[in-house]
C-alpha cells in the first residue's frame, strides 16, 4: 500500500491526481481504472475542501486480486457519499441548476464504496475493477 | 488546457480543446467559453484531444449549452473518448446536447437543423 498526505486546498487535487497517475502506472492498472481513480479523487477532493472544509486528506492506493482499492480520508465535516443521491439531468429543458454531479460520478465509476466516520474523519474505501485496458491512450496520457 | 476557436465560411464555430478538463482546465477556459457561447450561432466542441473530464469541466460545458439553447443557437460535442463520453452520459449532458463521433458529423447535423428551422420561418 502507498499513502500520501495532501493539504486541504483545491489546488492540491491536481497534485493528488498526478501522484495517483504515477502510482497507477507502477501498479499496472488499466487506463479505464486510472481514469476512474482520477475522476473519483478530484470529486472527493472538491467535496471535502469546498463543502467539508477539510484541512487535509490522506490517500492510499493498493491492489487486491479482484481490482484496485483507494482509501480517501479527510478531516472535514461528516459526509457519506454512499448515501447521497446521484444527480443527473433529465430531459432537454434548460430550467435546471448546474452543479452537484460529482458524487453521482463517484458512485457510478466505482464498483463499491464503503464509508465510515471515525476519529473525526471521513474514511471512504473505493473499489475499482482492474479489467483489460480498453483504451491505451488513457493510460498514456494519465501517466505523463 | 488549450482552447482553439475557429469559424468556418458556413458560420460554424469550432472550439477544439486539448488537455485535461479538470479543475485547472475548467478555470483556464471558463471565460472564453462564456464569450463564445454568447456569440456563436452554431457551435461544435471538439473533445477528441481531451484525455480527462470531471464535474467542473461538465459544468463549463453545461453553462455554455444552457446559454446557447436559451438564445436559440445550436451546440454539439464531438470526438469524446470512452471515459469522457461516459461522464457526459452519466451526468445527463447528452439529454441537452448531441454527442457525435467527429466534428464533421456534428457540424453537418447542426447546419441541417439550422437550415430546417430557417426554412420553416420563411
Amino acid at each position: 500500500m502507498r499513502s500520501r498526505d495532501f493539504p486541504g486546498t483545491v489546488e492540491a487535487a491536481a497534485d493528488a491526481e498526478a501522484w495517483l497517475a504515477s502510482e497507477s502506472g507502477a501498479l499496472g492498472l488499466a487506463g479505464d481504472t486510472t481514469f476512474a481513480i482520477n475522476l473519483c479523487v478530484e470529486e472527493l477532493f472538491l467535496n471535502a475542501v469546498k463543502h467539508g472544509h477539510a484541512n487535509k486528506a490522506t490517500i492510499s492506493i493498493w491492489t487486491e486480486p479482484d481490482g484496485a482499492r483507494l482509501e480517501f480520508v479527510d478531516d472535514g465535516q461528516a459526509f457519506d457519499p454512499t448515501a447521497a443521491p446521484a444527480k443527473r439531468l433529465q430531459g432537454p429543458g434548460t430550467d435546471f441548476e448546474i452543479g452537484g454531479f460529482g458524487t453521482g460520478l463517484v458512485q457510478k465509476f466505482t464498483r463499491r464504496m464503503t464509508y465510515r466516520r471515525a476519529e473525526g474523519a471521513n474514511r471512504l474505501v473505493l473499489e475499482f475493477d482492474a479489467g483489460p485496458n480498453k483504451n491505451p491512450d488513457l493510460r498514456a496520457v494519465s501517466a505523463e | 488546457m488549450d482552447m482553439n476557436v475557429t469559424e468556418t465560411a458556413e458560420g460554424v464555430t469550432h472550439v477544439a480543446l486539448d488537455g485535461r478538463f479538470d479543475i485547472a482546465g475548467a478555470q483556464e477556459v471558463d471565460g472564453r467559453f462564456a464569450e463564445v457561447a454568447e456569440k456563436a450561432k452554431i457551435l461544435v466542441i471538439d473533445l477528441s484531444k481531451v484525455s480527462f473530464l470531471a464535474s467542473l469541466g461538465v459544468r463549463t460545458l453545461m453553462v455554455s449549452a444552457k446559454t446557447m439553447i436559451r438564445r436559440g443557437a445550436y451546440i454539439a460535442v464531438a470526438g469524446a473518448n470512452e471515459g469522457v463520453e461516459k461522464v457526459l452520459r452519466l451526468t445527463g449532458f447528452d439529454e441537452l446536447v448531441g454527442l457525435y463521433p467527429d466534428t464533421a458529423a456534428a457540424a453537418a447535423a447542426l447546419t441541417s437543423r439550422a437550415k430546417e428551422f430557417e426554412s420553416r420561418k420563411s
